[in-house]
């Protein structure tokens, strides 16, 4: 592993952005940069699922990535770092609910384990589901929510996507602290969890049978 | 030796002396609720498991057709609503809306962030409050400063647009220069006609607030006078590291200053904490009831590493319990969120002075194991389960939690959070379970199995 991907991984702020600052001016290439900056965020999202990093670290973790990132987004000519991925997924918390933590773990598991990830933030009606479903084309849709009188809007938004006709071709996860099986089947959703590991492995099971 | 301020609320509370009683028979009922409660507490025998209701929210509202928002606007309907609830289920405590503040004091001040039912949000929704950054990273030096000063001049006019013109008032340390500071003071307020504006607009809301008191101070009569069930609710307090998440940096932010400035956060810890102890022993005095409350919030095992937890949330919560305790307090910690790996610090305060909440996030038969013989612990009855489950069910849940946490005392059945939806039949089943399997005999064992 790189310095650099070291210095992202066990957080250390300062002495990172230090060395990217030092590598921009010593002419090392952006992607190089960016790229080492990513491999970071996989080790953090390991250490994560191992319970070794916790819910600060990983939120911290993207923050020191974005601050990476606006270093040496200006220095990159092509839009570069074209990455494989496996699907594209598609997350947002529900309407009338404002928690984005739990939301913002799982979108960052997800861009870990290889997917495109589209995230629409908090308190997205379900109109703005059903367009960006039309638009970004998700083989999964993620939909966050936390608050128990918030259900009925989760159903409403499924529903919304079903009769907009899109559904087919994508299935649906949602999560969030209070969710069971009940509300899954009140919801209409293909799949719940309380725990972003578990959901993450449920949709690399999905795009494993597409 | 002096009597401590805890022993002398305690030795009111038990006795009741402040209230009326309907007959000699309810008086006698509340003794017996109150003193099963305290023993429960203290861990000492007693005759029952009890049964308490952290909080009921919508469950409560139904008994009169009321919304969350008739509960910040209409108090005479809201208060009807909890008392046939308490006349119709026979809990051996009773805790009201006291978290469920007046909307006209919040609307009086325009206050942000915050949206109300009936207004931002339709009329059954509770109140939703955002974290934000209302102080900003680079802003702890000068809150350390001169705290009072910055919450009046840069806290408030950043959460109400009333009280903006607060933030054109000269500093309030300049008083201190000959007569200097006083003119620049006066004259500060002469030449501002919207300081006037806002202390107007402070008063209107404190008139919203006066009769919410009044309204509160009903329930007791109501409710203990004549059902003979005491208020667990009383004073309240707040962990630090909360108080820096939840009122000043959104947890966002905290986080981040866990990383770059660890150093400011643990000082700004250290300045809230001797408030948060004066707060937490005054508002004890003034409910008159010995059990102060704390809510936890961002201390649970996922939300911070045992070193952070060790570092930023403990010291200072833990010297706040104890001071609390010190000054002869019970404190009910109502953890929010799994805690397993938490509990075990409780067994650093004496035993029998706290009693611990746990959600069903959390696994109430470990923490029996980790706090037997050291704390109180309550809750659990997945709130779910009372939501969508049948009262057999429920049964047998609480048949359980009765068989593992009741031997050796120290266990009260309660919900896993505050109630909203939820079967009626549920919750009577729970407090029918509770009150048949839940005797102790003399020699202090279960009687029924
Ligand atoms: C932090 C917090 C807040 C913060 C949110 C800050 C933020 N930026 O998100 C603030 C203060 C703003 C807030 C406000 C409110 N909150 Co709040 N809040 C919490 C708290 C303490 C933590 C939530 C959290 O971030 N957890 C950490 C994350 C990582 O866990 P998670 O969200 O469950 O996500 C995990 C999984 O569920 C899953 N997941 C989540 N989403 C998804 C989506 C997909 C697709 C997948 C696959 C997986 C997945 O993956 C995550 C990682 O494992 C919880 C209590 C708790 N212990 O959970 C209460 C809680 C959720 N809040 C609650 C309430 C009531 C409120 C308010 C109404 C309070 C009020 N009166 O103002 C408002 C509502 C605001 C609104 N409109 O949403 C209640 C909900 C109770 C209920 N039955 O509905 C809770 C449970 C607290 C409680 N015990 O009462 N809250």
């Amino acid at each position: 592993m790189s310095e650099l991907t070291d210095l992202i991984a066990d957080l250390k702020e300062q002495e990172a952005l230090k060395l990217v600052e030092e590598m921009l001016e010593a002419g090392k290439e952006p992607n190089t940069i960016l790229s080492a900056a990513r491999k970071a965020l996989d080790v953090v999202g390991e250490r994560f699922e191992q319970k070794y990093y916790f819910i600060p670290d990983l939120i911290f973790s993207g923050e020191l990535m974005a601050k990476v990132a606006s270093l040496v987004k200006p220095k990159i000519q092509t839009s570069g770092n074209e990455k494989e991925t496996i699907g594209k997924f598609l997350i947002g918390t529900v309407e009338g609910d404002i928690h984005d933590i739990g939301k913002d773990v799982v979108a960052f598991l997800m861009e870990m384990n290889g997917f495109e990830v589209k995230d629409l933030g908090v308190d997205v009606p379900k109109s703005v589901f059903v367009n960006a479903t039309i638009e970004f084309e998700p083989d999964i849709i993620g939909i966050s929510g936390l608050l128990t009188n918030v259900f009925d809007d989760i159903r409403d938004t499924i529903k919304a996507i079903d009769d907009a006709g899109i559904r087919k071709n994508c299935k649906i996860i949602i999560g969030g602290g209070q969710l069971d099986e009940s509300v899954r089947k009140h919801t209409n959703a293909d799949s719940f969890t309380t725990d972003a590991g578990i959901g993450v492995q449920q949709c690399l099971e999905w795009m494993g049978e597409k | 030796m002096v009597q401590k301020l805890g022993e002398k609320l305690l030795a009111d509370w038990l006795s009741g002396s402040h209230i009326t009683f309907k007959n000699e028979k309810i008086k006698k009922k509340y003794s017996a609720n109150a003193k099963r409660i305290i023993d429960t507490i203290k861990l000492k025998k007693t005759d029952r498991i009890p049964i308490i209701p952290c909080a009921t929210q919508k469950f409560a509202f139904e008994y009169a057709n009321a919304t969350y928002k008739d509960a910040m606007y209409d108090f005479d309907k809201i208060r009807t609503a909890y008392i046939r609830q308490y006349e119709n289920i026979d809990f051996d405590a009773y805790v009201g809306p006291e978290f469920i503040y007046p909307g006209g004091m919040f609307d009086a001040l325009q206050w942000k962030r915050l949206k109300l039912p009936g207004n931002h949000l339709p009329a059954d929704r509770p109140f939703q409050f955002e974290e934000a950054e209302y102080m900003k990273a680079d802003e702890y030096d000068e809150f350390l400063d001169d705290p009072s000063d910055w919450m009046i001049r840069k806290y408030l006019p950043r959460l109400s647009p009333k009280l903006e013109p607060l933030a054109g008032l000269p500093s309030f340390h300049n008083i201190l220069n000959y007569y200097h500071g006083l003119h620049d003071f006066t004259f500060a307020v002469a030449d501002n006609p919207g300081v006037l504006d806002a202390f107007k607009a402070l008063a209107k809301s404190g008139k919203v607030v006066s009769k919410w008191y009044d309204h509160l101070a009903k329930f007791d009569q109501e409710i203990s006078g004549n059902y003979g069930i005491p208020h667990l609710l009383g004073g309240c307090s707040h962990a630090p590291y909360d108080v820096i998440c939840n009122y000043f940096r959104g947890w966002r932010g905290a986080i981040s200053d866990l990383y770059r400035q660890p150093e400011k956060m643990l000082k700004m810890m250290d300045r809230l904490l001797p408030w948060m102890i004066d707060y937490g022993v005054s508002s004890a005095q003034s409910t008159g009831n010995p059990i102060c409350t704390l809510y936890i919030y961002k201390g649970a095992d996922s939300f911070m590493s045992d070193e952070q937890f060790d570092t930023f949330y403990w010291p200072t919560l833990k010297k706040l319990i104890m001071a609390l305790v010190d000054e002869g307090l019970m404190v009910w910690v109502f953890t929010q969120g799994t805690y397993d790996t938490r509990l075990k610090y409780f067994a650093e305060i004496p035993s029998g002075s706290c009693l611990i909440h746990l959600e069903s996030g959390s696994d109430i038969f470990k923490a029996n194991e980790v706090l037997s013989g050291k704390q109180c612990i309550e809750g659990n009855v997945p709130n779910s389960m009372l939501a969508n489950g049948t009262a057999d069910e429920v049964e047998q849940y609480c048949r359980k939690l009765i068989a593992e946490c009741g031997p050796g005392g120290g266990y009260m059945m309660d919900f896993s959070a505050f109630l909203d939806e939820a079967r009626r039949e549920n919750i009577h089943k729970m407090v029918e379970v509770t009150k048949h399997y839940g005797q102790y005999g003399l020699d202090g064992r279960l009687k029924q199995q």
